[in-house]
């Protein structure tokens, strides 16, 4: 059984489907990269995962169906996500952003995570009580990220996370989140437009086009293929 | 002095009404963007409720439990049925809805209660509209030579525990922090797995709940209650969130306060000039010299974008 | 959408039927000053005294996609000017006019220019408070001398000679018994004009250069900025304009009454709010739609005005408001506009075009013509105008 199953997905903004036959497979810890175009449907797909859209046909993450679930309900069943744009509360503080990210869990160790993922972001420890909107973008995005680790997900959506970073700091954070994922197991889709870097990291790569996936493989296969080279790495 | 001090005592107690308004309107508006227009007049439909609990012998503080369950609920229905549709379609479709709120739920109290003041000796069987506090003629402390009315008092006492309340659960529960959240960024909010609906219908019923007690509290310092009661009080309040910052809680409380004393030292150091009819001229004069020297308010974050 | 009947622009169908709107326009307008009763013409004219004042309103949400809540002050300013002007000094009322439109358009720019800087709320607050504070000022003890305070002002309309005067033009009327206090239908054709004025400017500040380019951009006003328009100065121009016009009904409303008080409905809060409805309802950002709004909110509110007097309400419907204590007038109103926001945002303008071309269709000429629709914003209301508020 795959971590998360998306079958015939179809999903859009009101009358108009972006998505129109939309399948993939993310295994239990590993990393999945979707590559595509502007405007092919990769933030559609994250969102109609998370819930935030309507949509059609059948999502399955660790063997329930979350097709018909709510955002918060998708949340507390272990998908977590980082939006595009990063998305964080700019007027509250870094803790408290974090906070929020801990909503859906009523355990009492929530303080610990926080001091964890401090550990793993130090920056963010320094600047804990500084609202989010102050924070360069980078930092913004270790934000984002750090925030959607606190709900404890099984699963990871990464929203093109190198957007607008420079190439140090994209570098960075990719190294973040393959540690993440080969240290503690968290399994991660992430969509780039970014495909160079994100292809290393990433064990299995989609490419999606005008809302279907037309071609998948590890990621060496498709570096492999030279049509495929040409037109999403540049070389 | 001891004039200043009664202007300011005065100011200080009809500046904690304001201030309740002001901190409604400033949790709707941090919430979804919107200026409630109807939040007076939701106020007032609850005060007229509190009033008629009175006429049936229920005693004030329980009465005023209900009143503000009512604003509660009135609020959180509002939001539900009335808002949340209309939003989808655009600002101005709000905008308008709050209007025809503001005029239906005041044609609302006068088609049940009339629109003459009650209580009315000829109808009623209370003498006062009721109050919470001490409010004989000889219930007062001096302070200074100023003499400080217990009823008054109590109202600011009321409203500055309130808002340390209502701090202690914006700063430090996790409700507060999904209405900070969904403030701040409802896409993000709904992500992490906050059920954004439902703090914004909460954020509704809260403001109203909260409009409830000013109204209540306003009408027991007038000892009546009458259609046109909050028409100012929601001009003052507006002025007040402006002032404070239309997204800082603690500044609607602050500009409250000012606006009462503002207006109330206006009024007594300048009899001729603003007097009782240009007390309200006070409520536009700060509204526009804000709007000039500091959109944002005093305590508001800088989102103002000018054009 | 398959029409009963298509009509081509220019063809001599077209021509008739325009043939017949405006003769059916001008025949109601002729027949009702001369012939109608008193009560008829009346109505009529507090429909013009409405009309413009929504109007005026209107172009302001055309044109900067704000809303006034303070027009009732602009519109006092206008009765006030006439009453001023005629009681105290004794001019002819036709004079205050022009005066009323320049001392509103002074105070509208001064009072909008600091809220039209700043993106969202604040000139509806603004507006709300000049409004609320409007009576007040004018009861002011300082003021006293000049505006009556509370009492306000006496003879402050026209008063013609007590001998019977009137005006014929071969046989016809048009201004019946001028006497005294002057007559109903002379009344009717100053309302008539301001209507008309009114509308001619509308017109032509939305066709104007600068209001074509304002319109066009105005839900991109960093791009307008951008491009070098003073946009605080042009939408202050237009508030301006919204409110100079606004003072015009304001000044027949004295000259109807013959004086002019500070409570009066129009002139307080209530006005303004009422000046909104019949904008909405008629169709809100839509030339036309000020003038139906108010043609139905006269004739509703002359029906239910005695309804606070159970016995008046229609049998059929006196279940429904035989509990309350006042005329349930208003309320009907509160809930007819919040329900049009759900089901027509666009008012009943905005219903017909959505449903006309079912019954019958105009084709233009070309493209770019023009479809003789009168519509003031090109864009739907309901997700463009006030994207501010």
């Amino acid at each position: 059984m795959s971590l998360l199953e998306v079958s015939t997905l179809r999903a859009g903004y009101g009358p108009v489907n972006v998505l129109v036959d939309l399948n993939l497979v993310v295994e239990e810890g590993e990393i999945v990269v979707i590559l595509g175009s502007n405007g092919a449907g990769k933030t559609t797909t994250m969102r109609a995962i998370s819930g935030m859209i309507a949509r059609s046909g059948s999502i399955t993450f660790a063997g329930q169906s979350i097709t018909k679930s709510s955002p918060d309900a998708i949340v507390r069943a272990g998908i977590a996500q980082v939006p595009q744009g990063r998305g964080t509360f700019p007027e509250l503080s870094v803790e408290d952003n974090l906070r929020a990210g801990a909503f859906v869990r009523n355990d009492d160790e929530i303080d610990e995570d926080l001091a964890h993922w401090f550990e793993v972001f130090p920056r963010l420890r320094e600047r804990r009580e500084q609202r989010a909107g102050s924070l360069s973008g980078g930092e913004q995005q270790m934000v984002a990220i750090a925030r959607a680790l606190m709900s404890r997900p099984k699963l990871l959506l990464c929203d093109e996370p190198s957007l607008g970073l420079a190439p140090l700091i994209t570098q960075e954070l990719f190294g973040i989140i393959a540690s993440l994922n080969r240290d503690k197991g968290l399994s991660v889709l992430l969509v780039e437009q970014n495909a160079n870097l994100a292809m290393k990291i990433a064990r299995r790569v989609y490419l999606i086009e005008t809302g279907r996936i037309v071609a998948s493989g590890s990621s060496d296969e498709l570096s492999a293929d030279d049509s495929i080279r040409k037109a999403y790495l540049g070389f | 002095m001891e004039r200043f001090l009664q202007y300011l005592f005065d100011g200080l107690s009809i500046g904690s009404v304001y201030a309740l308004l002001a901190l409604g309107l400033v949790i709707i508006y941090r919430g979804t963007g919107h200026l409630n227009f109807a939040q007076g007049e939701m106020a007032l439909f609850c005060t007229y409720v509190v009033y008629q609990l009175g006429e049936w012998g229920i005693p004030i503080g329980f009465a005023l439990v209900i009143g503000v369950a009512v604003g509660f609920a009135l609020g959180a229905v509002v939001e539900v049925t009335l808002v949340r549709p209309i939003s989808k379609k655009s600002p101005f479709a709000v905008f308008i809805v709050t209007i025809g709120l503001f005029q239906g739920l005041n044609w609302l109290d006068g088609a049940i209660w009339g629109d003459q003041i009650l209580p009315n000796s000829a109808v009623s069987k209370q003498a006062n509209f009721p109050t919470l506090f001490p409010s004989k003629d000889t219930d007062f402390v001096t302070i200074l030579g100023a003499a400080w009315r217990l009823k008054y008092l109590g109202v600011l006492v009321l409203v500055l525990v309130l808002t340390a309340v209502l701090f202690f659960v914006f700063n430090k529960t996790k409700l507060g922090l999904a209405m900070r959240a969904v403030a701040s960024n409802p896409e993000s909010a709904k992500l992490v797995g906050i059920r954004t609906n439902r703090v914004l219908m909460f954020s509704w019923g809260l403001a109203a709940a909260i409009g409830a007690l000013g109204g209540v509290v306003f009408a027991g310092i007038n000892n009546s209650v009458n259609l046109g009661l909050m028409f100012t009080v929601f001009i003052y309040s507006s002025a007040a969130a402006t002032l404070g910052g239309f997204d800082s809680p603690g500044g609607a409380v602050i500009g409250g306060l000012a606006i009462g004393v503002i207006e109330n030292m206006g009024a007594g150091y300048f009899p001729e000039w603003i007097g009782q009819e240009l007390k309200l001229g006070v409520a536009l004069f700060v509204i526009v010299v804000v709007l000039l020297v500091k959109p944002s308010g005093l305590f508001g974050t800088a989102k103002v974008e000018r054009v | 959408m398959k029409s009963l009947v298509t009509i081509h622009e220019g063809r001599a169908a077209n021509w008739a039927l325009r043939l017949v709107a405006g003769a059916a326009v001008i025949g109601v307008m002729l027949w009702v000053p001369t012939h109608g009763s008193n009560p008829l013409i009346d109505q009529f004219t507090n429909a013009f005294v409405l009309m413009a004042a929504a109007m005026s309103l209107n172009l302001l949400l055309g044109y900067t996609g704000q809303i006034s809540l303070g027009h009732n002050a602009f519109f006092g300013i206008g009765a006030y000017a006439t009453g001023i002007i005629v009681s105290r000094w004794g001019w002819s009322p036709l004079v205050t006019f022009p005066i009323a439109f320049i001392v509103a358009f002074v105070i509208g720019v001064l009072v909008s220019l600091p809220a039209l800087r700043i993106k969202g709320i604040y000139l509806a607050l603004v507006t709300l408070a000049l409004g609320l504070v409007f009576p007040q000022f004018i009861k002011w003890r300082k003021l006293t001398w000049l505006t009556g305070g509370p009492r306000g002002l006496d003879n402050a309309g026209f008063n013609f000679s007590k001998k019977r005067r009137t005006y014929e033009i071969f046989g016809w009327n048009p201004f019946g018994d001028m006497r005294g206090q002057g007559a109903k239908p002379f009344y009717f054709w100053i309302a008539a004009g301001v209507v008309v004025i009114t509308y001619l400017v509308c017109r032509g500040v939305v066709k104007s250069r600068s209001g074509r380019s304002l319109i066009a951009i105005r839900d991109n006003e960093t791009a307008a900025a951008v491009m070098g328009v003073n946009l605080a100065g042009t939408k202050a121009m237009a508030f301006g304009i919204s409110a100079g016009l606004c003072a015009l009904p304001g000044c027949v409303s004295t000259i109807l009454t013959n004086n002019v008080v500070p409570d009066s409905t129009f002139l307080s809060i209530a006005g303004s709010i009422t000046f909104l409805i019949v904008m909405v309802i008629g169709g809100a950002g839509s030339l036309w739609g000020p003038i139906i709004g108010s043609g139905l909110y006269v004739f509703i509110t002359q029906k239910t005005g005695d309804w606070s007097d159970e016995k008046n309400i229609p049998a059929i419907i006196r279940p429904f408001f035989s509990w309350a204590k006042t005329s349930p007038g208003t309320g009907i109103f509160a809930v007819t506009l919040i329900a049009l926001m759900f089901v027509a945002p666009r008012g009943i303008v905005g219903v017909w075009h959505q449903h006309s071309p079912r019954l019958m269709r105009i084709v233009p000429r070309r493209a770019g013509t023009g479809t003789g629709t009168g519509t003031l914003v090109d864009t739907p209301v309901d997700d463009t105008v006030a994207g501010e508020l």
